[in-house]
């Protein structure tokens, strides 16, 4: 990203300091629902974490110069977030369904 | 050789080298952070304790959020500056943000500090107790005969004996030789002790090479007097009951004549307590704090009657208490509880008045076979501090190890500011992104740490 125009700057700085008064209203928010129980923990849990996405999406979005940027970035975004999704679902599987070596010296085959 | 494509973009990608640097680099930092915070939920949904929630204090990691997003804003404003050529703009920017990085930080130590000195104690009928040693620490007093380990390689005397509280211990060498201690516990004076003769004590370094020619590592001493330890929990490993093992490599090993433990209770938990009418709290703080908890209860069951009797959020509500202060006259009237009678309660039995020490807790003296467990709030008390101290001591790196580099920029890059701006203005752009990375992770941590 390039915004060597001085106008396109300066319209940006305006841009930072909105999105900064966007953040701390957020972060207000988040601590407002925090207090307010929901009908299950789950949910304030869900609702916590959509509200941290959509802060951090701004972050990366505005700060981060996300909204504009070159190919190859996103390449290689994509491949991280795939990485990490995986990293996720393994944690998950592994709680749920332990890696378990069926027939290994007959111990968990029920023989 | 010039390095390429520091302020032109390379045909190819488009960018310049360093943001795809920092771009990869921020790739490994979200498998870095994805890995943690994949830990934190497995931990969660494995955890067999009540998991903490609202237990930090939320106002200083609120500030610390405020604080990042407006580093944030700074960071990239100055950058914005320096593309503008606004240089007082750009500079004042790059402070700010420097600044927010010292607040966060200073925080931060405020709220480890606090989590250092609150003390945990699992009873042995599961419940939880939370609150302060009067004394600074855990006291325990050995009988005389006890033994005394330094490790020479390690430590040095002054470091156990600050935590003695007995006036002028005694002790004897190996060689049953009288060896008066003074309370700071000079090294010099030691040694002098257990390797006499002629040798330069001028200086630590020759202190070190003296032993290791004499092929000592350790010096034993036997108490004489009976010893009184009230050491910091921070400045131990392990406390068995028999035996202390200090930070630094002393081992303090005795029978204990005393060894009870003084707490100022700030908080009471019978969630985990196997009956909680027969709470062995109960039997510390007395039948007041008893009739207190179980109006509380009361209190809190109508406010979230909505809730199952078994949510965890009910269970928190209702079967934990705050103490706000040392009777239970006081602490009615402190949390607004007007109905309960304004008179004074004398000290429950087991607790004592605390009032004489200027406390704000009733202080209970508990017996070692009622205690299951104790701990700091460190990662030790459980698997939630583990994760948070990991968590936020990694983003707490990040924060100094960001500035650091921030600063780099603003201090020593005079000549790259006068003769290649566009260049500086890019190495802020690669710092700037790292910084806002760093914010975006607390942007996760604050609610799943303290919040939710």
């Amino acid at each position: 990203m390039s915004a060597d125009n001085h106008e396109d700057l300066q319209q940006h700085v305006q841009k930072y300091k909105k999105i900064g008064w966007l953040l701390a209203i957020f972060t207000v928010i988040t601590v407002a629902l925090s207090f307010w129980e929901l009908p299950t923990h789950g949910l304030n849990i869900i609702v916590g974490m959509i509200v941290a996405a959509f802060k951090a999406s701004l972050v990366g979005l505005i700060f981060m110069h996300l909204n504009h940027e070159r190919s190859l970035i996103y390449k290689v975004l994509v491949f991280t977030l795939v990485f990490v999704i995986g990293l996720f679902v393994l944690t998950y599987y592994s709680h749920e369904h332990p890696l378990v070596f069926k027939d290994f010296d007959g111990y968990t085959s029920g023989h | 050789m010039d390095i390429p494509y520091t302020t032109t973009n390379r045909p190819d990608t488009g960018l310049y080298n360093a943001k795809i640097g920092i771009w990869l680099f921020l790739a490994s930092e979200v498998m870095l952070f994805g890995g943690l915070f994949s830990s934190y939920i497995f931990l969660r949904i494995g955890a067999d304790f009540h998991w903490p929630v609202h237990e930090l204090q939320v106002l200083p990691g609120f500030i610390n959020t405020l604080v990042l997003i407006l580093s944030s804003v700074t960071v990239v404003m100055a950058w914005a500056n320096l593309k503008m050529r606004k240089i007082a703009q750009y500079k004042l920017c790059m402070w700010i943000t420097i600044l927010c990085a010292g607040v966060f930080m200073c925080l931060k130590a405020y709220e480890y500090y606090g989590k250092f000195n609150h003390i945990g104690v699992k009873l042995t009928d599961g419940t939880i107790l939370t609150g302060h040693f009067p004394e600074g620490g855990y006291r325990v007093k050995l009988e005389e005969g006890t033994k005394v380990t330094i490790n020479l390689k390690t430590g040095d005397p002054s470091y156990f004996l600050k935590w003695v509280t007995t006036e002028n211990p005694k002790f004897k060498n190996a060689a049953g030789e009288d060896v008066l201690l003074d309370q700071q516990g000079s090294v010099m004076s030691l040694l002098d002790v257990f390797l006499p003769g002629d040798w330069d004590k001028s200086s630590f370094g020759q202190l070190k090479r003296t032993m290791a020619e004499a092929k000592k590592t350790s010096v034993e001493l036997t108490a004489v007097t009976p010893l009184t330890i009230v050491a910091k929990e921070s400045k131990t490993f392990g406390h068995t009951g028999k035996t202390i093992t200090f930070r630094d490599g002393t081992i303090v090993e005795g029978r204990a004549v005393e060894d009870k433990m003084t707490l100022q209770v700030d908080k009471v938990d019978v969630r985990a307590a196997l009956d909680e009418e027969k709470s062995l709290a109960w039997h510390y703080l007395g039948d007041e704090w008893k009739k207190a908890f179980e109006e509380h209860g009361t209190e809190e069951a109508e406010k979230h009657k909505s809730f199952d009797k078994n949510d965890e959020r009910f269970l928190r509500h209702v079967k934990q208490m705050e103490i706000h202060a040392p009777t239970v006259a006081e602490h009615n009237a402190k949390h607004g509880g007007a109905k309960h009678s304004a008179e004074t309660h004398a000290p429950a039995e087991g607790a004592h008045g605390a009032e004489g020490h200027g406390s704000h807790y009733p202080e209970v003296v508990l017996e070692r076979k009622d205690i299951g467990f104790w701990s700091s709030f460190t990662p030790k008390w459980n698997n939630y501090y583990a994760i948070y101290f990991t968590l936020t001591g990694l983003h707490g790196l990040h924060v100094v190890a960001g500035a650091l580099v921030l600063a780099y920029f603003l201090l020593f890059d005079g000549k790259r500011l006068k003769e290649d701006p566009e260049h500086l203005a890019n190495r802020i752009e690669v710092g700037g992104l790292f910084w806002h990375f760093v914010d975006l992770v607390w942007i996760f941590l604050f609610p799943l740490l303290y919040l939710l």
